[in-house]
């Protein structure tokens, strides 16, 4: 078992998946997320796919009740995540690389969230072993490279040992093997019946990693597809998510985004 | 009743507090200014003529209070704009989405060390006060004394309050500098101001954090015209109050 979590154990039921109903937020006068409605399976691994600024990190703070809709709801399993009776026991989480503060060890980063939803010390060490940070533990978060930054944000989300797992641009920052490394893990995830939601705006990773994708552009659904369905039209897989997303892209050529 | 509550987050906030360098920096900081204080207060005074009364001995000795109060006030600011300087935040309320409950346990933690250390460091300033004294003529101040051991007592109950509105205006501006900036600002403008005042200024003054510090708590008898120590003490929780509720609403409405 690639994840090293226990199999059985928190399997979810059909109905435990990510519901967003309309789901919008607007800052000041942009609109950040328009209407969306998306459902996203137990079993495989769905990509989260979208330009830069279409929504995405958005749209996971609202799953995870950080920002608030200014209409409709995100569920899981039915419920908004807020009224979790253990949230990190619900959706395991990775929003940011640097969601810790600096000075505090990775052990103690883990320990103290651990704390907060009665989860044992010793799944600490347990998490700490699958990403392979055990041997720097004990250092200050600050001084991590990004790679080991995003392992402690992955142990995060694994803390809680949840059915679901949210992850924003997990790849970032990663070598060639830690891009391996988390594409394997979040399969391993996958097939073991959790509901595994991922967002990336590298096409050839997703191509990878996703069984099922969803696609947005400025804050809309543009497409819920397979990989096979969107590299079935005849062009490359890359031509058809440009394709797809060419009328919802906000920053072009020199413009930065 | 199931799922996490108060006595869970209560302990995540614990190790958070425990585990970062400025919380112990901080504190030492507070104690051994407050014992410095002390000791350099009992140290001039020794050769002084007339001699000093045990009450002006104790009084000055805890002046080491004025910057004891803004390194714990910076301590309770730090718990909460620690985590908003980085995403931490997000990880703290992803963790534990209902926000009262962990504005709650950051209250509960931060109150009760910055309690602890206040206290510490206020016995500190009374000893060193009394240690450097030692062998001449001027009186001991004895903590069997109710007068002395009140000024003690309460000048370590601000100290853990300061905390308090520290960590009050730390949620309202959530960042670092400006509230520390803020902190620093509202323990003494408002003396400036109630300096303007003149005569009246007594009027004014006496809900002042730094007069009450200065002339009703940390003195054996409070200066005529302010509040008695355990009223400016409980005033000064009114304060710490009034800004963590104020934190804890926009706290609860604001994205994060």
């Amino acid at each position: 078992m690639v994840s090293g979590l226990s199999a059985g154990a928190g399997l979810p039921s059909v109905e435990e998946v990510i519901e967003l109903r309309e789901l919008s937020k607007r800052y000041g006068g942009r609109v950040a997320v328009d209407g969306l409605s998306v459902r996203v399976r137990p079993g495989v691994v769905t990509g989260f796919l979208g330009p830069n600024g279409s929504g995405k990190s958005t749209t996971m703070r609202m799953i995870l009740g950080l920002d608030a809709p200014d209409h409709g709801e995100a569920l899981v399993g039915g419920v908004a995540y807020t009224q979790s009776d253990w949230p990190l026991k619900t959706v395991g989480a990775l929003l940011d690389a640097g969601a810790f503060h600096p000075g505090r060890s990775a052990r103690a980063h883990l320990a103290a969230l651990a704390a907060s939803n009665d989860i044992p010390g010793s799944r600490v060490d347990e998490v700490l072993g699958i990403v392979g940070l055990s041997g720097v533990a004990g250092r200050r978060a600050g001084t991590y490279s990004l790679g080991m930054r995003q392992r402690l944000g992955v142990a995060v989300a694994l803390l809680g040992d949840p059915a679901v797992l949210l992850l924003d641009e997990p790849v970032n920052g990663l070598d060639p093997e830690g891009i391996r490394w988390i594409r394997e893990l979040l399969r391993g995830l996958a097939a073991e019946g959790r509901t595994v939601f991922v967002s990336s705006h590298l096409i050839a990773e997703m191509a990878l990693t996703a069984d099922r994708l969803v696609v947005i552009g400025r804050g809309r659904l543009l497409a819920e597809t397979t990989v096979a369905e969107l590299a079935g039209g005849g062009d490359s897989l890359e031509d058809a998510f440009f394709r797809l997303t060419s009328q919802a892209t906000d920053y072009r050529g020199s413009e930065m985004s | 009743m199931s799922g996490y509550g108060l006595r869970h987050v209560a302990r995540m906030e614990r190790i958070k507090l425990g585990s970062v360098r400025s919380t112990w920096w901080l504190a030492i900081a507070a104690v051994v200014s407050m014992a410095a204080a002390g000791v350099g207060v009992g140290l001039g005074y020794r050769s002084h003529t007339p001699v000093a009364t045990a009450a002006q001995i104790l009084n000055n000795s805890l002046g080491g209070a004025i910057l004891a109060q803004l390194l714990l006030g910076s301590l309770g600011v730090l718990v909460i704009t620690g985590e908003y300087g980085t995403p931490m935040i997000r990880s703290t309320l992803a963790a534990v989405p209902r926000r009262r409950i962990v504005l709650a346990a950051k209250v509960a933690v931060c109150g009760g060390a910055a309690l602890a250390v206040g206290l510490l460091a206020s016995f500190a300033g009374y000893l060193g006060g009394q240690l450097a004294i030692r062998g001449t003529a001027i009186p001991a101040a004895s903590l069997g004394d109710p007068s002395i051991l009140r000024p003690v007592v309460l000048t370590g109950v601000y100290l853990g309050v300061t905390a308090l509105i520290g960590l009050g205006i730390g949620a309202i501006v959530r960042h670092s500098g400006a509230a520390i900036g803020t902190l620093f600002g509202l323990m003494f403008v408002p003396m400036i101001v109630a300096g303007l005042f003149g005569e009246d200024g007594i009027a004014v003054g006496r809900f002042v954090p730094l007069l009450m510090l200065l002339n009703s708590i940390a003195v054996t008898s409070p200066i005529p015209g302010l509040f008695p120590g355990w009223v400016s003490v409980l005033l000064m929780g009114g304060y710490a109050a009034v800004a963590i509720v104020a934190g804890g609403l926009l706290l609860r409405h604001r994205d994060a």
